[in-house]
């Protein structure tokens, strides 16, 4: 396949009742099998950009739109939302207000049934994806009665039943408690293993700089910085000038390098990190 | 606690929802067919052999009550002041005459509500919401159409939720919510205003959910639910039109020579309803004391 997962190529997009694009000459392709991580302010467009990848905007939340974004190879423009679906999987913000079936297997069921598969292969892919996200055993349960971690994990089992290659997570954690992100992380690992292609819009550094390959920076629509994650979160400089972070040992090593006058290299695991350092100190 | 279905496993709930929905529509066809008072209570009373077979005995008393109340206004204002009575048979103090044809048409009209009633909660009760739907699918009503059934029964519980949040985050806000009447009435508007934004929200929310789920694809859709039409719905639609055709027949020859309606009836199932009512006041007035005092420990 010669094609890029997402290529998306001089997007520009405003919203009916703004003066200024929302997103402004966007210009970025990621690779089957890659997760890409969004960063950026509030406000800098990254809910909209995710949502010009399956094509909600602009087919259901209208705006005017000019470039091109394009899915394994072929234009969103060209397909319905609901044709897309069968590719990219859209995960959003807010738990509850995903779920509107009565039990948990039906949660999962009403994505597959809209595409159509037969009912004896639902139940295995239902089996599947509980067993993703680590809810095997609550089939019958009423969706409501879940955790809000539970919740999202549902929600992301139901649009991994549908069997998308692109996954898209619009701040899937930032509704949740420590306990609750470690659990939709643990999901987005499981994912990459599965060969599947991800988004994953969040404000937690650690957590992106751990988990994707690259990251996007996005501020007032536009992208800063597009590159593998440890080149992004390793400019310092760049970051604060955006009013971001890196994640806490790489700002460690930053700050101290700055105080002191040193060079130790920048990393951003933990481990890495304090080998650096313990080389450095010698 | 997501809708009124109650999870049992018995013979109601294995049927089709389809038959079940006949069924409503037989009862509602039997309960004009019969208009005679003392038919449609031996109907009221064949239809509970129904409710305990779907073992949903003690929520189906506990709705029905509500019906019961309209049934006693019906009996007595009518009973009481209906015009086309004449043939008094009974007074109670203050010179109020019960007429005869006025209790019969009262008495048929309540029993009506009670039929239709009890019919209605067995079938909400017995049918899973979601099986209402894809059977509504098979019988080529529009997937919307069903899906907006659905989610109706769906979004009380979150409507319910979401109306607790407000109201607590209007209290914190120095709301008076416990006050006296008058004052919680007027209190609704600044309860209501947001209960409705966020809903309109969360619909709105939700309505893109569900595109990005395929829901307007077109194309055959399919149901994780199955139902099917088994022997036991043929038994029971049998069962359904031996029944109305036994109807007819009593309507059209019997009822010269059949007489079951008598002053008597009439008057205990008067009586019957004011006692099943009384005990319901009865009931709320105890509660409403209960909490009185246990407020003031
Ligand atoms: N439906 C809409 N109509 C008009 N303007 C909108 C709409 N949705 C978002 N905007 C505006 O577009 C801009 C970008 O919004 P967007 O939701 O993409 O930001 P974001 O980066 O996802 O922010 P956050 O981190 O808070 O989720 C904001 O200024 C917002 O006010
Ligand atoms: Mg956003």
């Amino acid at each position: 396949m010669a094609a890029k997962a997402i290529e998306v190529n001089n997007l520009t997009f405003s919203y009916p009742d703004t003066d200024e694009p929302v997103l402004k000459d966007i210009n970025f392709s990621i690779n089957h099998g890659e997760i890409l991580g969004i960063i950026g302010p509030t406000g800098a467009g990254k809910s909209t950009l995710a949502m010009c990848v399956n094509g909600l905007v602009p087919q259901v939340i209208n705006g005017e739109m000019e470039g091109t974004v394009k899915v394994n190879g072929s234009k969103v423009s060209e397909s319905s939302v609901a044709k897309m679906s069968e590719e990219v999987g859209f995960v959003f913000q807010e738990p509850e207000n995903q779920l509107s079936q009565m039990t948990i297997e039906e949660e999962i069921a009403f994505g597959m049934g809209n595409l159509g598969v037969p009912r004896d292969e639902m139940l295995g892919r239902i089996t599947h994806a509980l067993d993703q996200v680590g809810l095997t055993g609550f089939e019958k349960r009423s969706p409501l009665a879940l955790s809000g971690g539970q919740q999202q994990r549902l929600a992301i089992a139901a649009v991994l039943a549908m069997r998308p290659s692109i996954m898209i997570m619009d701040e899937p954690t930032s509704m949740l408690d420590p306990k609750g992100k470690n659990e939709v992380y643990d999901v987005l690992k499981n994912l990459k293993d599965y060969g599947m292609t991800g988004i994953i819009i969040d404000h937690e550094v650690e957590r992106i700089a751990a988990y994707c390959d690259k990251v996007l920076v996005l501020h007032e629509g536009e992208v800063q910085m597009f590159a593998p994650s440890d080149e992004v979160f390793t400019n310092i400089r760049q970051l604060h000038e955006l009013t971001l972070n890196a994640p806490q040992v790489t700002e460690f090593l930053a700050s101290y390098n700055q105080t002191f006058g040193k060079d130790v290299k920048l990393s951003t695991t933990l481990e890495e990190s304090v080998n650096n350092f313990e080389s450095a100190c010698k | 606690m997501n809708s009124l279905y109650m999870p049992k496993d018995s013979l109601i709930h294995s049927l089709d929802p389809r038959t079940k929905m006949l069924f409503v529509v037989f009862v509602v066809a039997s309960s004009f067919i019969l208009n005679d008072p003392a038919l449609q209570l031996v109907f009221l009373v064949a239809l509970f052999p129904l409710v305990v077979l779907a073992k949903v005995v003690k929520p189906y008393l506990i709705s029905i009550q509500f019906l019961l109340l309209f049934a006693v206004l019906i009996m007595t204002v009518h009973g009481i002041y209906n015009p086309i009575g004449v043939t008094p048979v009974f007074e109670i103090f203050g010179g109020l005459t019960f007429k005869y044809e006025s209790m019969v048409y009262a008495s048929v009209m309540s029993f009506r509500i009670l039929v239709i009633g009890t019919a209605a909660v067995l079938f909400v009760m017995t049918t899973h919401p979601s099986d209402m739907a894809s059977a509504l699918v098979k019988w080529k009503v529009p997937h919307s159409f069903a899906f907006i059934l659905l989610s109706t029964f769906q979004i009380i519980p979150i409507i319910a939720r979401e109306a607790k949040i407000v109201m607590e985050a209007q209290q914190a806000r120095c709301l008076d919510v416990k006050g006296s009447l008058i004052q919680r009435v007027k209190n609704l508007v600044p309860m209501f205003a947001p209960l409705f934004i966020i809903t309109f929200m969360k619909v709105h929310q939700l309505s893109y959910v569900l595109e990005c789920r395929a829901f307007s694809r077109k194309g055959e859709k399919t149901s994780l639910r199955e139902t099917k039409i088994g022997s036991l719905d043929y038994t029971f639609l049998l069962g359904m039109l031996g029944f109305l055709a036994f109807e007819i027949y009593l309507k059209l020859f019997m009822m010269g020579s059949l007489q079951l309606t008598t002053d008597a009836l009439l008057t205990y199932s008067l009586f019957g309803t004011w006692i099943v009512f009384g005990f319901m006041i009865i009931k709320f007035v105890v509660k409403q004391f209960q909490g009185k005092i246990g407020g003031a420990n």
